[in-house]
């Protein structure tokens, strides 16, 4: 299952870096693939993706599938950013506990029909800027 | 027989736009507050420069000029020493672990007497250039910093959280900040006296919803020094000192947001810091008579009062609205004004907090005296309460 894409026309404000490990988990992004790792000991996802499992500390870890879909553990919106963001204030962003255990911090993309609140049942969409892609969530049904 | 630390001097400048634009043609110089808060702190401990072992240094902004500044000031002040001289560095922790490593240098026995001190200058860089650089102190750099996050974005999602699982009103949260002003007002050292009304802190501009302008700390800037010593030098001295009767630390093995999910308000590193503290003391939470938490906005102060069991959970806000936590209530809570009033030097704010507590606890602290203070507490965290360092300290006289 692939993440729906949202194109901006723009250049992120603040790229991630890539590494020789990372670079896999953004360029799957990209396709609108949602992956993290899992421990092959352990079997425990963790997120963002990471070389050494920081449950058990082995080193054998595998790409695995993310939930796509979550709920909004809490919000904020920022009006006060940083120089490299002040163009994109106020914005949204969020802590999502995602379906199948994982909780993460991202971007949060409105929808005038649906307003943020606690709770809120969110999907995790691409947003697909000039130079590459970010995470993000949306209100959904 | 164990040693034990005692803090027996102080010093500060009051918190406040210091540092000077580039282009101004009159510089303020960092070395030339420091010497002379030094210099004071010494006098008002009653110690020499003689006594002086160890010296533990915050470590200074990047914009103060000047590098390896604490060494550079030993030079200043022609001071020699055989314990240690350093500068630590824990975000917002920084001032409190200087506070506990110059502890450290005393309890192991490599110095008598030693200094915890610093300097933060940051107010003439803009606010959204100082972000540029904050914006990587919290969270992942590359997963979160790229979203936008800045480091109070995360203590507004405590509150809007906090707000859904108890029901706390804008009112509630709001009337912390207004409790502290007014604590601020009475304070010499605080950036923010004028007294301001919970209408006033409602109606300011959002800066990270829900939290306004009068939700989260100021810039400025600050310096402080504080005098530790042992408790056998601090006998001798024959004037009140404030005994170091508990410590703990807990770092909850996460970076600002855990990838399992938790209970994200309980604070779960301050409660326990503030066990192993409360433990060491002998004390429990309800003998504490006056807290100076590092909480740099209005729902971190409900928070942290809550997670070290100053007042019930759930009940942090309303505490400060019907006035529980207010100077002449039951337990007066950043009686100097706290971060959002007495303000927010980052890198040294916790020496602001230990000087409150040894004003309160030296029975020096003027119209914000708490009556027959004893045992104070303060706190230092890392992320979001991710970390947290708790000191109690004892009045002594």
């Amino acid at each position: 299952m692939t993440l729906e894409k949202l194109s901006l026309d723009s250049d992120r404000a603040y790229p991630p870096r890539e590494s020789e490990f990372t670079k896999a988990f953004w360029s799957e992004l990209g396709q609108g693939r949602w992956r993290t790792t899992r421990c092959t000991r352990c079997h425990r996802q963790t997120f963002p993706p990471k070389p050494v499992c920081p449950h058990c500390w082995s080193t054998d870890v595998e790409w695995t599938e993310l939930g796509t879909r979550g709920t909004l553990y809490s919000w904020t919106r920022i009006h006060a950013a940083p120089a490299v963001f002040v163009a994109e204030a106020p914005y949204a962003c969020g802590i999502v506990d995602l379906d199948g255990g994982i909780r993460l911090a991202c971007r949060v993309v409105e929808r005038d029909d649906i307003p943020l609140k606690v709770g809120q049942p969110v999907e995790m969409v691409v947003l697909q800027f000039r130079d590459g892609p970010l995470f993000a969530a949306r209100p959904c049904a | 027989m164990t040693r034990r630390v005692a803090l027996i001097g102080t010093s500060a400048i009051p918190i406040g736009r210091h540092q000077t634009a580039d282009e101004e043609a009159l510089q303020v110089l960092e070395h030339e507050i420091m010497t002379r808060l030094v210099s004071e702190a010494v006098r008002d401990a009653g110690v020499s420069k003689e006594d002086i072992q160890s010296l533990v240094f915050t470590l200074p902004r990047p914009y103060t000029r000047q590098k390896y500044f604490h060494t550079f000031l030993m030079g200043q002040l022609r001071l020699a020493c055989r314990g240690s001289v350093m500068e630590v560095m824990g975000n917002g922790m920084t001032a409190a672990l200087a506070f506990d490593k110059a502890c450290d240098e005393i309890l192991l026995g490599r110095a008598d007497v030693a200094l915890a001190l610093g300097i933060n200058m940051e107010s003439a860089v803009s606010a959204a250039e100082h972000m540029m650089s904050s914006m990587r102190t919290t969270g992942d750099v590359d997963f979160h910093t790229s979203a936008g996050f800045t480091p109070i974005a995360w203590y507004a999602m405590d509150a809007t959280r906090y707000m859904h699982e108890h029901g706390a009103t804008r009112e509630q949260l709001g009337s912390v900040a207004v409790k502290n002003r007014h604590h601020a007002s009475l304070n010499p050292l605080a950036q923010y006296r004028k007294p301001i009304t919970l209408e006033e802190v409602i109606s300011q501009r959002p800066i990270v919803e829900p939290l306004g302008l009068y939700d989260v700390p100021p810039r400025g800037d600050g310096a402080a020094c504080l005098v530790l010593a042992s408790e056998e030098v601090a006998r001798t001295l024959g004037r009140p000192y404030a005994l170091v009767r508990g410590r703990g630390f807990f770092h909850d093995g996460s970076h600002q947001i855990s990838d399992v999910p938790n209970d994200m308000i309980a604070f779960e590193s301050a409660r326990r810091a503030a066990a192993t503290a409360y433990e060491q003391a002998r004390i429990t939470a309800m003998d504490i008579d006056v807290a100076e938490l590092y909480a740099p906005c209005t729902i971190v102060e409900v928070l942290v009062s809550e997670a070290v069991g100053l007042v019930s959970r759930g009940q942090g806000a309303r505490a400060a609205l019907e006035g529980e936590t207010r100077l002449g209530g039951r337990i007066p809570i950043s009686t100097s004004g706290g971060l959002t009033s007495r303000g927010h030097p980052a890198y040294v704010t916790s020496l602001y907090n230990y000087v409150e507590l040894a004003e309160q606890l030296r029975g020096r602290a003027g119209e914000r005296q708490v009556s027959n203070a004893c045992l104070g507490l303060a706190t230092g965290e890392l992320g979001n309460y991710n970390a947290a360092l708790v000191h109690v300290l004892e009045a002594k006289a």
